[in-house]
């Protein structure tokens, strides 16, 4: 058995709307920070995985990521990082 | 009755305990005002109340957005002159904190749940009983501080409030803090939800009677 480790990034589709950035970017905005920040907000996961080989294990992750991680209606997931330990 | 105190309360978008708070300080005679999240001239209250709910959604994270509105900017100077008394209650002890008003931060509940009860607080402050029920609504109420601030807050004596069989995994079993220099108070319970006889519990007026006291007792610069 191998074990990988992998982050991934969940974040809302283009033109889902995402109250928690508009209200971040209108932070920013009032505060003087910057004008159009254009923030878009997202979730981060970390996991290790086990399987028999790179494949497989692929396979697995991908399922969590489309199965649990995320929503393909509304968002994108991201492998940011895909290691083995 | 009128009793000559003026009270201000902060409402941001998210707020939902403004028109309780409003009722509470009406019960005693108060006068109040609602100041809206942007107003900035807060110099007329005698105590300024931030309270309880969603302030902004709680986005990123309970109280945070918050901290850059024009009212709570203005707050930090209020506290600053010691022109009155900041009272925050539940999601305004959570501001405070991320304000830096008070010292340490709010963080999710050890059973990682939303809990909504009655609690039995210990009081350290001399014009109260030394016990008090008090109601509790909140996911983000785990009082937790870094060795440095807990040393401020024994030797400035700031626990003000203490759970007897602690909800959430507060260190100290802290509910509450009482910063008597900067005239700053904050508390996950609320006070404001045990005025009416008609809620089954009065003991939220000892607290309201205690600030009254300290407000009348000229413990503050009139403008």
């Amino acid at each position: 058995m191998k074990k990988y480790k992998a982050d991934i990034i969940v974040t809302l589709k283009n033109g889902v709307r995402d109250p928690q950035g508009a209200a971040v970017d209108m932070v920013l905005k009032r505060t003087g920070m910057e004008d159009s920040a254009g923030v878009h907000t997202g979730k981060f996961f970390s996991l290790s995985i086990t399987g028999e080989d790179e494949a497989s294990v692929k396979a697995k992750l991908n399922t969590i990521c489309e199965e649990v991680l995320s929503n393909p209606v509304l968002e994108t997931y991201k492998i940011e990082r895909f290691s083995e330990v | 009755m009128k009793s000559g105190i003026k009270a201000g309360i902060i409402v941001f978008p998210g707020t939902n305990c403004d028109i309780d708070t409003q009722r509470a300080c009406e019960f005693f005679g108060w006068e109040t005002e609602f100041i809206w999240h942007d107003d900035k001239n807060l110099d007329k209250y005698d105590v300024i109340f931030v309270p309880g709910g969603f302030s902004y959604g709680d986005y990123i994270r309970a109280g945070r957005l918050a901290k850059f509105s024009p009212a709570v900017m203005a707050l930090k100077e209020y506290v600053k002159a010691k022109r009155g008394f900041v009272v925050g209650i539940c999601n305004g002890f959570q501001v405070l904190c991320e304000t830096k008003l008070l010292p340490g931060i709010l963080s999710n509940n050890t059973n990682t749940k939303f809990i909504c009860e009655e609690v039995e607080l210990s009081v350290n402050h001399e014009n109260f009983p030394e016990s008090v029920k008090f109601a509790i609504a909140h996911a983000e109420g785990r009082y937790i501080a870094d060795e440095q601030a807990l040393e401020k807050i024994k030797a400035k004596n700031m626990i003000f409030l203490q759970y007897k069989n602690n909800p959430n995994g507060s260190v100290f079993n802290i509910a509450g803090l009482y910063d008597k220099e900067n005239k700053v108070i904050g508390m996950m319970p609320h006070p404001e939800r045990g005025i009416f006889l008609e809620t089954g519990n009065c003991d939220g007026r000892y607290f309201f009677e205690m600030l009254k006291t300290e407000v009348e007792n000229g413990k503050y610069i009139r403008a």
